[in-house]
């Protein structure tokens, strides 16, 4: 297996330069000056010159992206165009807040998505619960997470006044005081830090989690179909097994290897979702910084974002890949 | 399950924080965008140069006169006094005594004003205006409380340079020195709020001065929230989230929705003036009955009711704006289509024209009028293919001059001749081929000598006569067509947030923000 995930790693590098590249070239190819995005309307033929100068852009494009190659290979993605910060120190602050929104969907998805998908297959085309089930999977597929996002601010925000508008919460004074060790020495302040980043979280991932469960309902349903018409289900019921038992012994732990076919994919849905929930509900993370990067043309953050995403993408795949083996003994690599 | 979520419930709901604190606390709760830089020097954005306001001062400021601020005078500030030599070259400020810098920088002294001062004529990377100081020929200390500025020719608007507002913002030098690129997010400056943290993406945290020359704000701290979208904003004024928001464009609708909710729109003069250069050396508009013809198809009242009724714009009477030294009203050729398109027959084009693209920028107000104007124009047979195109994107296309006419807007120093000289003065001019990135849109050479004789004129009248002539003389030529000045507009709270000046142009500003942010009040 160790040789298995050496290969998968060093195939993983020539995936990374290109993934790089292509993003060093489209953003280069993208209309827009960097420093005409920065400037605007009050930009000045003098500005525009120094500015472009100071940013290295007057350079060949290829002494760049030779440039920027080396750099990356050295974790030096270089500063932010716009606001000066270093790209790495950027987005390692950005990471955590698109993490736990990525995880806390995900756990509403598979606790929602997971169940309701299974029950769907096995009450399989019955008007009180499969179709329901199926509308409401649908629904969940065709409703946009910024509308269902911005519904869920008004009700809860704005009407009920029980969740913030806005913000990510204090999740840098809580990561902080789980550095310093403050965290044990206070656990009353860090659990009140903990406390609002969970205040500020629900609702975001309630929209997420809401839309990507409808694709995991339909993903844990087929795969769910698929198990219950093999063999082995059969041959579980003639023996007078109780269903409990069949779905929970027999047809859940088989549903595993497409279920984490799933989950890889649902990293990539989910990464790309907080692109619009960060923007919605106005949270810092990678997802709105990348996009107001490449709005703002503000190349280096931009790269170091994909960058970023490309590697978490591969990453779990990587684990994806690995953990069949665990799940399903049969399943050896060479 | 259901035992697990309410115990999960229970914990979150007594962790919440308590807003007592915040209560206790008079937080002032803005929403904006985020600011690219805390430097004063270094950002063109409006968001920064208005947070900028908070946290630094110049020598001089736009003056309060008859509980109204003016941007037609100014008054001392961190200088108390100043003179000019008899032949109007060299300035010589007197510094007030005991103005201290944020975090225990120490005094300003004129080694700070001259530092200030040589890292934008320098063009120390990153900052933008040194342009604006390139009148200075050099700058001396004569001692800790004087600075003496000589000029390289006389200079009638160098006082307004002097204001607390882009080039104008003095720095610590200490602390420029000892941070480095670090000063663009721990800024030292002598303005009544300090900065105290930045939460990127989400948050900047400001706190009073206690050792502000005209003391302490009543406001504790400023929240400056990163909301990019105007709904968002909306909501959390609504919800009493914020208090004072910093709107990126204001509509009828946003209007509606402020006042619906009972805040009220504080409208600073002059703000900015949109409007349409004519490229007179680019087919068709090189014909003056091309560009009269154009003028005739554009309703301006109509475009001004639609996007900003009432009192949220006016139309505009100069490409001068009111407010600006040397402003004059001018005539305009009035709405009249069946005129535009007998002119455009009498100039070879009887079915009128297409031009494919026009580029747009998808941003601000640039969207919203061109597709007002687009019908119009399409009224009188001049078709636009419009290709909407991200702003950065429009700002490249039309230094490229790939539109043959152009939307623009803008604000800058209140005076005639800064104003004209960066929209009309030939050395303005855009041109791929050089490299020159100016915004002379229209290609126009009419008025050089006359700018050049207006920045020598020591007589004010005089001055003034110079200019208005300029504005003649583009009356004549029918290269600009004013659309409407806009002010500079942020909604507030009025049960939460006072100011003493009237919301209707009470105030005049450069800053996109208030001009005097310590004298804002929380009410409870």
């Amino acid at each position: 297996m160790i040789n298995y995930a050496l290969r998968r790693l060093l195939v993983a590098v020539p995936m990374l330069l290109g993934a790089m590249s292509i993003v060093f070239f489209a953003m280069r190819i993208l209309p827009g000056d960097p420093c005409m995005a920065m400037m605007g309307d009050q930009a000045t033929s003098g500005a525009l010159a120094d500015c472009s100068r100071n940013l290295g852009l007057n350079r060949p494009l290829a002494v760049q992206y030779v440039d920027y190659l080396w750099k990356s290979v050295r974790f030096d993605f270089g500063s932010s165009f716009r606001q000066g910060y270093p790209v790495s120190e950027y987005i390692g602050r950005m990471f955590p807040h698109t993490l736990v929104l990525v995880l806390a969907s995900a756990v509403v998805a598979a606790l929602v998505g997971i169940p309701i998908g299974i029950v769907s297959a096995l009450k399989r085309r019955s008007p009180l619960v499969d179709y329901p089930l199926r509308i409401f999977a649908l629904l969940g597929l065709s409703m946009p997470v910024f509308w269902l996002g911005i519904l869920l601010l008004i009700v809860f925000s704005l009407r009920l006044d029980l969740f913030p508008l806005i913000g990510g919460g204090d999740l840098d004074g809580a990561l902080a005081m789980l550095r310093s060790g403050e965290a044990f020495l206070y656990p009353r302040d860090f659990l009140a830090a903990v406390g609002d980043v969970l205040w500020h979280l629900a609702l975001p991932a309630l929209a997420l989690g809401f839309t990507l469960a409808a694709t995991v309902s339909r993903l844990s349903r087929s795969a769910m179909l698929e198990v219950i018409s093999q063999d082995y289900i059969r041959t579980a019921r003639s023996k007078g097994q109780s269903e409990r038992a069949v779905v929970y012994k027999h047809a859940l732990r088989n549903m595993m290897v497409p279920l984490l076919t799933i989950i890889g994919l649902f990293v990539a849905v989910a990464l790309t979702g907080t692109v619009l929930t960060e923007t919605v509900f106005t949270r810092p993370g990678l997802g709105k910084m990348l996009v107001d990067a490449i709005g703002a043309r503000d190349y280096p953050l931009a790269q170091g974002a994909i960058t970023v995403f490309t590697m978490i993408i591969i990453a779990v795949n990587l684990v994806v890949d690995l953990l069949y083996a665990v799940v399903d003994p049969r399943i050896t690599y060479r | 399950m259901l035992r697990i979520v309410v115990a999960i419930l229970v914990l979150v709901s007594t962790l919440i924080p308590h807003p007592a604190d915040a209560q206790r606390r008079k937080i002032l709760n803005i929403a904006a965008k985020e600011p690219d830089t805390l430097d004063p020097h270094s950002s063109t954005l409006g968001q920064s140069q208005a947070i900028a306001r908070f946290m630094f001062r110049g020598l001089t400021r736009f003056a309060i006169k008859d509980g109204k601020v003016t941007t037609a005078e100014v008054e001392p500030d961190l200088a108390e006094s100043w003179t000019l030599s008899p032949e109007g070259t060299i300035w010589t400020f007197k510094l007030r005594k005991g103005v201290q810098f944020h975090k225990g920088f120490g005094e300003l002294t004129a080694e700070d004003v001259k530092f200030s001062f040589e890292r934008q004529i320098k063009k120390a990377p990153g900052t933008r205006y040194g342009v604006n100081l390139d009148v200075i020929k050099s700058i001396e200390v004569v001692d800790p409380h004087t600075v003496q500025i000589a000029l390289k020719s006389y200079d009638a608007i160098f006082l307004l340079r002097m204001v607390g507002y882009q080039q104008g913002y003095i720095v610590s030098k200490k602390a420029m020195e000892k941070m480095g690129d670090g000063f663009k997010w721990n800024p030292v400056g002598t303005g009544p709020f300090y900065f105290e943290r930045h939460s990127p993406r989400e948050k900047i945290v400001l706190k009073a001065f206690d050792k502000f020359p005209t003391g302490r704000p009543q406001i504790d701290e400023v929240h400056w929230f990163d909301v990019p979208e105007d709904a968002t904003k909306l909501i959390g004024l609504e919800k009493g989230t914020f208090d004072l928001l910093y709107p990126e464009v204001v509509t009828c609708d946003f209007d509606d929705q402020v006042r619906k909710m009972g805040a009220v729109m504080d409208r600073r003069g002059p703000g900015s003036q949109e409007r349409f250069y004519l490229d007179m050396t680019h087919k068709p508009f090189d014909d003056i009955r091309v560009r009269k013809a154009f003028m005739h198809a554009i309703d301006r009242n109509a475009i001004k009711e639609t996007l900003y009724c009432r009192d949220l714009a006016r139309v505009a009477t100069s490409v001068v704006p009111a407010g600006y030294f040397g402003h004059v009203p001018m005539k305009f050729p009035e709405y009249n289509p069946e005129l535009a398109k007998k002119l455009l027959a009498e100039a070879g084009y009887p079915n009128g024209f297409t031009i494919k693209p026009y580029f747009i920028s998808k941003s601000f107000f640039y969207p919203k009028v061109l597709t007002l104007a687009q019908e119009q124009l399409k009224k009188v047979g001049i078709n636009l293919e419009l290709q909407v195109v991200e702003h950065a994107a429009y700002h490249d296309n039309i230094r490229k001059n790939l539109n043959p006419f152009v939307l623009y807007g803008g604000t800058r120093i209140t005076d005639a001749d800064p104003w004209l000289s960066l929209f009309f003065e030939s050395t303005e001019i855009p041109d791929p081929a050089t490299g020159n990135k100016g915004t002379n849109f229209a290609h126009y050479k009419g008025i050089d000598d006359l700018l050049a004789a207006g920045r020598v004129e020591r007589d004010t009248k005089k001055r003034a006569a110079i200019y208005h002539e300029v504005q003649k003389r583009l009356e004549r030529d029918l290269v600009c067509l004013p659309l409407q000045d806009v002010p500079s507009q942020w909604a507030r709270n009025p049960k939460r947030v006072s100011t003493p000046f009237d919301p209707n142009y009470g105030e005049y500003s450069l800053h996109y923000s208030y001009n005097y942010p310590e004298l804002l009040k929380i009410l409870n």
